[in-house]
């Protein structure tokens, strides 16, 4: 290692020196100024996303090849890390409340962010492997950070085992491919490929493998059922923070990988991909109507969400859509962590302990009582259905496009039907806010509201001016290609 | 152009602020929003060329904003700015004391900006944006807190309807971009030869038509208009008759010579529309509610725009353009006038009006204004457009069946419109007299105006043909189309049948009493079928899927989640391994060595035991037996470090797993006897696939480009003569010592875990586990056997680099030798023994790594650069860095092992 490669990862050299130092200093931290530990969290992302932002786009390698750091991958970084922020600002009164404040939930939170780091300067599969792990593990415990609280450690345990289940399946993948390539560094298995001493069928069931289990991190189905139960039983701010994080971290992954390595499976895999997309934004929609637990119901939502994204996916193969394949993704994962993570800050305003307040009748009232918060679920739910004045819209409106450009028209207009579903259980959200007489009590806890309104004028804002944005994502794909 | 749009959103975000300081002239200030607008537009009527102004907004998806006033635009925001005027002024007086009326301006204020944008909109998803933005602001006027139940339902029900809508027309935009290849509307219209060539034609027509049909209330869509009734007046008025609904016309007009002229777009808007135009006219006849009334009234004229546009002759379109310009006056006209009864006398039923006129004479002047307009009597608009229907269908080739249920549909939009304008002012009120006063003049004056403004436009119709309705019909065919029109064509038939049109209406609203009784009967009975009640079922078999389904595959059973796993992962290989030509190429059968067979048996046995062991203690310690198994094969196939590794690790994990699961009951058995059938299947068909591929990937010829390397390099380069640990240490330190951080934060984790707010009585003592295990001989052998292994672990550490061995096989042993002492004395004394908390330990093993890889920074080498002291050291060996690192790991295994069997045994300790 030397001193360029330890400069060219910096930003997560620094976060991840910073995190192991806040778990000793922490230790001195008296239990009732944790606010302190959570400050310090906050102000090591900020420093990180700071450094990150600073790095430019320009692609550099390091550790031989192991790792690059490019503007995907600073895009990416971007959405971590302000995920991240955003968690915090949920988890510091949500934790108070609920009983579990221990500091140790922020420097994991830190280390889960570094693993997602990790794996977008991946190249190299042994690398995507460590990061896999390295955001999963803290993510684990977090989902069973309500101890004594029965789904909160059923979803823990579950979390866990399947977790594991599908990283031994992408392990095994690794195994294949290395076997059919004899590399495991990205750029090196194209090249093993192009020059065909490989074996294919070996590499298209690593390929498959590994798909699996991105997509389990992703939550596609077949291989989302630990989300809704995970999502519910988690703490909140965990959830919010994981429903961005992880799956942004598996597309992550899943485009890296991919798009880098295995342009050559595309052809084989599409309707594999056709058929995770279709079943995912079908099944999500559907089986979110039937919903009432707003944790539940922004957890099919969720999965309804990834199925969107790899409908853009599927035509990744394709040299001309390529870019926008990548582009679009990355710029709904934008419009997708703001939404989400808004609200999640409203679902935590709202919820009571002992899982209390998380049904949908809690909302009734809820515009009316508390103006801005209601305003800003409508936002969301808006955003979330993709209509306009929101990010949401232009998300989606890119993905559409983009699936229909790479020939998919009938999946596109599949997932158009299908979002059409969604209209229904998002504006009952909606109708019963505003509607619905009732007296709801909300926490008016400012970081909530500043997390929930700084989303809304984000989402509404962006949505007005979308050309920034994407060309922010338009360049950070030209420099990974 | 576009400052107008910009202002008016301004307006409609600033006036909320406005108003709560300066009300009264906040309130003129958006009353001269729309009349400056309407100034705007009148100055550019007769203009020469359209007017076109673009911004760029999106140019990487080349989407601009882009606007263009034609003549169909120009018709269209004249209606929306000038019924805007007077809405705005009528709601002032009309919503007077009422909370939050700051809100409901601005929300009016943006909501007719979106319909200019909707009607100016020269861009494909400009022009989506801006109806969505309808939709939305829509909903936000229909209202807030309805007690009601129905009003709740059907509110939701009309905003699911239009999202619906909404979504399907972004789809046949997104389409219609893609077959025209580009979004600007002027562009794509002319290319309509390309789209309707285009083999998305269909899919776009049908995406285009719903969300058209959604928004104008077209058939199976129809209901939720009348179901949005529990809006304020003044909002049904606006959006309900003259402008929103209107959009999914104008949408179909603007579009008009992009996908007009094939047999799709004329069966089907002639079909839709027609059935619409008398649903909405017959089922407007047995409603009491005023409101409801001019609801179904609407969409029948809804239907028959609809119609029109599908027929789509020069004739045609000139029909629609007139029809929609005189039924968006005289509908909101008459909307406002059940509005301003309502006010009066706090009722909208049929049943308890009568005899107003004398109360109230200039709502009922403005009344009879308009509604002289709705059926059609001479001079006025709405007797110009229903000339020309007539006119339209009496030329039509089979037009004696058309001209049957035309005559049948206005009969009765004739009866319910006298209804709404006369009944309430003429007719004597049956039951008692009602208290009425006449309204204030921004009550009575809009409506008024609206119906002169009929009556003008009737007198004036040459002029309004040629400078209103002219350019529009030229803008809808996109081919210059003189218009003349005249009031008095003389007796032709079409007059005949306008005559008996209104004669028959108005015998059916002489009757209305009887005749509502027996249409009312046959509407509830039909309704049973309807539209209505299919989107309500449909909605329910979809919840009740959606619950199935939630019980069937997200039941909780983590069981049912592993099996779906298994079983899709199985299909996706298997089905791409079954696919590949070559197939499998496996080795030759070999015949097993002995060891192998011993082995591969004790293994299966095991296996079978842990399945069917009732006891978790049991199936630890047969766990630990296959583990053992396992490291016995590493060491077969010349891997003995491995082996090491291997063994101490399930030592550890046997101890570690007994610590927890002491305290669990034992296994119950949940499962039926085929479910657990099934287990095993699925089992079976995970282990086969592994084993293929186990099989697979070891039949091929393999060459590591890295094992040589390694080989050749460990000694000259690393000093060691154990490549596994060389590697470790020295090849990939950074790898371990990444590997090591992991471990650190697992234990932590852990700990955290365990320590969180446990409610300690809870659980059984862990010290009775330990009480249980204490006998004399244990803690005696302990402590001679302690120190012995300890010496052996740091012997395995310091030989590791050139013999089997190293630190984080040291670290393993130290550690198993330290939890037997914790077991057989008592974990406190551990701790009292250990120089520092297993936490710093874990700390000081991190930083010792680190410090061992940062002293080759120093002599300007890279981190981790291996540095050797020249001369061996008597007991230690050759000395450097990695050894040092080494050292690192050691204490940092150490660390993490205590500091994980520490938080379980005090779990049940204090």
């Amino acid at each position: 290692m030397t001193l360029t490669d330890l400069m060219t990862i910096l930003p997560l050299a620094v976060l991840v020196a910073w995190t192991t130092a806040l778990l000793l200093v922490d230790l001195w931290i008296p239990k009732d100024r944790k606010g302190i530990t959570a400050l310090l969290a906050a102000f090591g992302l900020a420093l990180t996303l700071g450094l990150s932002l600073a790095r430019g786009q320009q692609p550099r390698q390091a550790f031989g090849g192991m790792v690059v750091v490019d503007g995907f991958a600073v895009f990416l970084d971007v959405i971590f890390l302000a995920s991240g922020l955003a968690s915090i600002a949920l988890a510091h009164d949500y934790l108070k409340r609920m009983n579990i404040v221990r500091g140790e939930y922020y420097s994991l939170l830190l280390y889960a962010i570094s693993g997602m780091m990790l794996m977008t300067y991946a190249y190299d599969l042994i690398i995507v492997f460590l990061a896999l792990e390295l955001l999963s593990i803290p993510l684990y415990i977090l989902s069973g950070f309500v101890r004594l609280n029965l789904r909160s450690e059923e979803a823990a345990l579950k979390y866990f085992l399947l977790g594991t289940f599908s990283s031994g399946l992408v392990l095994y993948g690794i195994a294949l491919i290395f076997a059919a390539t004899a590399r495991t560094d990205l750029p090196g298995i194209l090249a093993a490929v192009e020059l065909a001493p490989a074996n294919l069928t070996m590499f298209l069931v690593g390929g498959a493998l590994l798909l699996v289990g991105f997509s389990f991190k992703g939550a596609i189905v077949p291989f989302h059922e630990w989300a809704p139960d995970v999502y519910q039983g988690a703490p909140s701010s965990v959830t919010a923070f994981m429903s961005v994080g992880a799956k942004a971290a598996g597309f992550a992954a899943l485009m890296r990988v991919f798009v880098v390595a295995f342009p050559s499976l595309s052809t084989d895999l599409t309707p594999v991909l056709w058929g995770l997309a279709a079943v995912t934004m079908v099944f999500g929609n559907i089986v979110a109507l039937a919903q009432t637990n707003l944790k539940r119901l922004l957890a099919y939502s969720s999965i309804a969400q990834s199925g969107y994204l790899m409908m853009a996916f599927v035509p990744y193969g394709q040299g001309i859509v390529l870019s926008d394949t990548i582009a679009a993704m990355l710029f709904f994962l934008v419009g997708y962590a703001l939404t989400t993570l808004g609200a999640w800050a409203v679902v935590i305003a709202v919820e009571k302990a002992e899982g209390r307040g998380l049904e949908l009748q809690d909302y009734a009232g809820l515009g009316r009582k508390y103006p801005l918060l209601g305003a800003a679920m409508t936002v969301f739910m808006l955003s979330f259905i993709g209509a306009p004045p929101t990010l949401g819209f232009w998300g989606k409106f890119y993905l559409f496009r983009t699936a229909v450009e790479g020939g998919f028209t009938s999946l596109a207009l599949l997932g158009l039907v299908a979002s059409i579903f969604s209209a229904y259980y998002y504006l009952r959200v909606v109708v019963m806010m505003f509607m619905r007489p009732g007296e709801p009590e909300a926490r008016r806890d400012p970081w909530l509201v500043l997390t929930a309104g700084v989303s809304a004028l984000a989402v509404v804002g962006f949505s007005l001016v979308p050309g920034s944005l994407l060309n922010l994502a338009l360049q950070a794909v030209l420099k990974l290609l | 152009m576009i400052a107008l749009l910009f202002s008016g959103i301004l307006l409609s975000i600033l006036f909320p602020l406005l108003n709560r300081h300066r009300a009264r002239l906040s309130y003129l200030l958006l009353l001269v929003y729309p009349l400056l607008v309407s100034l705007y537009l009148i100055r550019r009527v007769n203009m020469d060329n359209p007017i076109a102004a673009s911004l760029p907004w999106v140019p990487s998806l080349e989407i601009s904003l882009s606007f263009r006033l034609d003549g169909l635009s120009l018709i269209f925001s004249l209606l929306i700015s000038a019924i805007g005027f007077l809405i705005l002024v009528y709601a002032g007086e009309y919503l007077r004391g009422y909370p939050l009326t700051g809100r409901f301006f601005s929300f009016l204020t943006l909501f007719m900006t979106s319909m200019l944008g909707l009607v100016w909109a020269d861009n494909l998803i400009t022009l989506f944006v801006f109806w969505e933005l309808t939709s939305i602001t829509s909903y936000l006027l229909i209202g807030y807190d309805h007690e009601d139940q129905q009003a709740r339902k059907a509110a939701l029900q009309a905003l699911l309807i239009t999202a619906g809508g909404g979504l399907a027309l972004l789809a046949g935009l997104v389409l219609m971009g893609q077959a025209a290849g580009t979004f600007e509307i002027s562009q794509i219209n002319q290319k309509g030869q390309l789209i309707r060539e285009s083999n998305l034609y269909p899919l776009i027509l049908l995406a285009i038509f719903a969300g058209a049909f959604t928004k104008s209330a077209q058939f199976p869509f129809h209901f939720w208009l009348p179901g949005a009734m529990a809006a304020p007046t003044p909002v049904s008025a606006y959006l309900h008759s003259a402008t929103m609904v209107k959009a999914g016309i104008y949408l179909l007009a603007r579009l008009y010579p992009a996908l007009a002229g094939t047999e799709a777009w004329q069966y089907t808007l002639l079909g839709v529309g027609l059935i619409t135009f008398l649903a909405g006219s017959l089922l407007a006849l047995p409603q009491t509610d005023l409101k409801k009334i001019l609801a179904y009234s609407t969409v029948a004229a809804l239907g028959l725009l609809v119609m029109l546009l599908g027929i789509g002759s020069g004739l045609a379109v000139k029909t629609a353009v007139v029809y929609l310009f005189a039924h968006s006056l005289y509908k909101g006209g008459l909307f406002l006038v059940a509005g301003g009864v309502d006010h009066a006398v706090h009722t909208r039923q049929v049943d308890q009006l009568g005899g107003l006129g004398k109360a109230m004479p200039l709502t009922a002047f403005g009344a009879a204004l308009c509604g002289l307009s709705a059926i059609g009597f001479i001079p006025t608009l709405g007797f110009v457009a229903k000339e020309l229907v007539y006119e339209l269908i009496l030329a039509f080739p089979q037009g004696a069946l058309l001209t049957a249920l035309a005559v049948l549909a206005f009969t009765a939009l004739t009866a319910v419109s006298g209804w709404v304008f006369a009944l309430p002012f003429w007719q004597k009120n049956r039951q008692k007299p009602l208290q009425a006063h006449e309204n204030s003049s921004p009550l009575w004056g809009p409506p008024a105006l609206l119906g002169m403004a009929g009556i003008l436009l009737a007198v004036f119709i040459p002029q309004t043909g040629s400078s209103l309705i002219g350019p529009a019909v030229e803008s809808i065919l996109s081919s210059p189309q003189p218009v003349t029109l005249k009031l008095w064509h003389g007796l032709t038939p079409m007059f005949v049948l306008s005559l008996f049109t209104i004669l028959a209406g108005a015998l059916v609203y002489t009757v209305r009493i009887p005749f509502q009784r027996a249409i009312g009967g046959l509407h509830a009975r039909l309704s049973a079928i309807g539209p209505q009640r299919l989107f309500d079922l449909g909605l329910e078999g979809l919840k009740k899927f959606a619950v199935l389904q939630t019980r069937i595959l997200q039941n909780g059973y983590l069981r049912i989640y592993l099996i779906t796993i298994i079983l899709t992962t199985v299909a996706l290989t298997g089905i791409n391994i079954l696919k590949s030509p070559g197939g499998l190429d496996l080795p030759a059968w070999q015949p097993p060595r002995f060891y192998d067979v011993v082995l591969a048996g004790v293994v299966l046995a095991a296996v079978l035991a842990v399945v069917s062991a009732s006891s978790r203690l049991a199936t630890v310690a047969i766990l630990g037996l296959i583990g053992f198994t396992i490291a016995l094969i590493y060491l077969l196939f010349g891997a003995p470090d491995l082996a090491m590794v291997q063994f101490a690790i399930e030592t550890l994990a046997v101890i570690l797993f007994i610590l927890v699961i002491y305290r669990l009951p034992k296994f119950a058995r949940i499962t039926s006897r085929p479910a657990r059938m099934l287990d095993i299947l699925v089992a079976l068909s995970g282990g086969a696939l592994v084993t293929l591929l186990v099989l697979w990937i070891t039949s091929r010829p393999f060459t590591s480009h890295l094992t040589p390397y390694f080989v050749e390099n460990s000694l000259p380069l690393a000093k060691g003569r154990n490549v596994v640990n060389v590697i470790l240490v020295d090849f990939r330190a950074l790898d371990t010592l990444g590997e090591i951080s992991v471990l650190a934060i697992a234990a932590i984790g852990v700990f955290a875990l365990v320590e969180l707010n446990l409610d300690k009585s809870l659980f059984p003592s862990q010290r009775a586990l330990i009480n249980k295990v204490r006998s004399m001989i244990l803690p005696t052998a302990v402590r001679y056997l302690m120190p012995l292994l300890l010496i052996f672990s740091v012997f395995l550490l310091l030989r590791g680099h050139n013999e089997v061995g190293g630190g984080f096989v040291g670290g393993l042993v130290a550690a198993s030798a330290l939890m037997l002492y914790a077991i057989a004395v008592s974990p406190q004394a551990l701790l009292r023994l250990l120089p520092a908390s297993p936490r710093h330990l874990i700390g000081l093993g991190l930083l010792v790594a680190l410090a061992s890889g940062a002293l080759g920074i120093f002599q300007g080498l890279p981190y981790m650069t291996g540095l050797w002291l020249s001369d061996p050291l008597p007991v230690f060996g050759k000395i450097g860095s990695p050894v040092l690192f080494d050292v690192g790991v050691f204490i940092a295994v150490i660390g993490v092992s205590l500091h994980i069997l520490i938080a379980l045994a005090e779990d049940g300790e204090s």
